[in-house]
């Protein structure tokens, strides 16, 4: 394991406490931020597959930890979204904030409403799909606006080690 | 065979990376949730560093609220002087009220003394992110004596059921989940229906509710009790939205939860009955029951 993937799965540690202690400190209903699906996001834009899905998959696993939903939910998802995200890649120009934003906030409602669709036909006690669509708006909403930040700091992470891992490997 | 393995290597992992959780997801949905001990270790990681940080902030809120409350002071002191006279003649006739609920309070003890049920004060330390899990993390776990399964309740009312817990740590499933069904009871009509989580972070659904119960909008749900669910009497919500249809058996209607989860601080986690005095002091001599 690079010493970048070990920072990005740091990052995802980081992200996975921050996000489930800033609804509870700020008292936030529904806007809450998927900042590991943002890091999901990242990857599947700007990394080689096999490491990308790899640590989409560790993303993933760190959602399941916090989300006491059915074991391995998250990761299957995480791994999807670096798929469906990396086959359309080319379609996403993620240079600014506005645009990881607006991708960030498409791709969480894809997410959240599979999401949806698998929970309920999967899990115990369920009674088939009933989409609840305006928690997940404000879901997305809440990804949409910690994207940019998400995107920013994966972005220097790699801008600071990318050249030296590079040259480490050139020698 | 190698060779076009090298060539496909990248989609083979990938489906590889896909299949696996996918293949785990199916089998482990409808079981009981459980951590391994990676899932623990990984916890232990965690769970310490978002107590400390809502511990931090927290801290840093009260600071800055005690700094607020300094100022101005002498005003207020001089209202409340006022209101203090005001209160003192208030109070005689209180005195009454207050005989009275001695009174009923003795006899509450008593019926308490029949079943005192055991409750541990838990901090919330974290929420789920994600809007389909319905989760708030505490700061107390097995090493406490709490239980998966353990009803969770606040002084507002129902909260939960522990779904995880490890040593010190547990992860809360809050009644608005989708998995959740709390068997309840009118307070006015007395006719027993169930409240069911659909998922939404501000109702619940009520489920078999007699179409002959009468029930009205505004009517308080109370916990039904039983063995393995919450307390007797507990308030769970307020029943909203009721559907009056000619036919069926059933009414349809939705519950406003009494408690309001974005705002929970600390929690109590139902651990169970203490056995009657007179069954304790059995079991210390050793006599079979």
């Amino acid at each position: 394991m690079t010493l970048r993937n070990g920072l990005v799965l740091l990052v995802c540690l980081a992200a996975s406490i921050l996000e489930s202690t800033l609804p509870f400190l700020f008292h936030l209903k529904a806007v809450r931020a998927d900042l590991l699906l943002s890091v999901v996001l990242y990857l599947a834009l700007n990394d080689e597959v096999v490491q990308g899905a790899a640590l989409s998959l560790a993303a993933g696993y760190l959602s399941d930890l916090t989300s006491a939903t059915p074991p391995f939910l998250y990761t299957f998802l995480a791994v999807l979204t670096f798929v469906v995200i990396r086959l359309a890649g080319s379609a996403f120009k993620t240079g600014g904030g506005p645009q990881s934003a607006a991708v960030a906030f498409a791709a969480s409602l894809i997410h959240s409403s599979l999401a949806a669709v698998l929970f309920y036909f999967v899990a115990p006690g369920s009674e088939g799909l009933v989409l609840q669509f305006v928690p997940l708006f404000w879901s997305a909403l809440g990804t949409a606006i910690a994207a940019p930040a998400v995107f920013s700091v994966l972005r220097r992470l790699d801008k600071a080690l990318v050249p030296a891992e590079a040259a480490t490997l050139v020698r | 065979m190698r060779s076009l393995l090298r060539r496909y290597r990248e989609p083979v992992f990938v489906a590889f990376l896909l299949a696996l959780p996918f293949a785990f997801f199916a089998a482990k949905a409808r079981k009981p949730m459980h951590h391994n001990y990676f899932d623990r270790a990984i916890l232990a990681l965690t769970a310490p560093l978002e107590k400390a940080i809502v511990v931090a902030v927290n801290g840093v809120q009260d600071a800055w609220h005690g700094y607020v409350a300094l100022r101005g002071v002498r005003e207020e002191n001089l209202r409340l002087r006022r209101e203090a006279l005001h209160e003192h003649n208030e109070a005689s006739a209180l005195a009454e009220v207050k005989a009275e609920n001695e009174r009923l309070k003795r006899l509450l003890e008593y019926a308490d003394r029949q079943s005192p049920t055991r409750y541990l004060a838990a901090e919330v330390i974290a929420v789920g992110a994600s809007p389909h899990s319905h989760v708030l993390r505490i700061a107390r776990g097995t090493a406490d004596g709490v239980t998966q399964g353990a009803p969770v309740v606040a002084p507002e009312g129902v909260v939960g059921q522990v779904a995880v817990a490890t040593a010190h740590y547990a992860d809360v499933q809050l009644i608005l989940s989708p998995t959740s069904a709390v068997p309840a009871i009118s307070q006015r009509t007395r006719g027993r229906s169930t409240v069911k989580g659909v998922g939404d972070v501000t109702r619940c659904k009520l489920e078999y509710a007699l179409r002959t119960d009468d029930l009205q909008d505004g009517d308080l749900l109370l916990t039904a009790g039983g063995p393995g669910f919450f307390p007797k009497g507990l308030p769970i919500g307020r029943v909203v939205n009721v559907g009056k249809r000619a036919t069926g058996m059933f009414t349809a209607a939705d519950v406003i939860p009494a408690v309001t989860f974005s705002r929970l601080d600390e929690v109590m986690v139902v651990l169970g009955h203490l056995p009657p005095p007179s069954s304790a002091a059995n079991a210390l001599r050793g006599d079979p029951q």
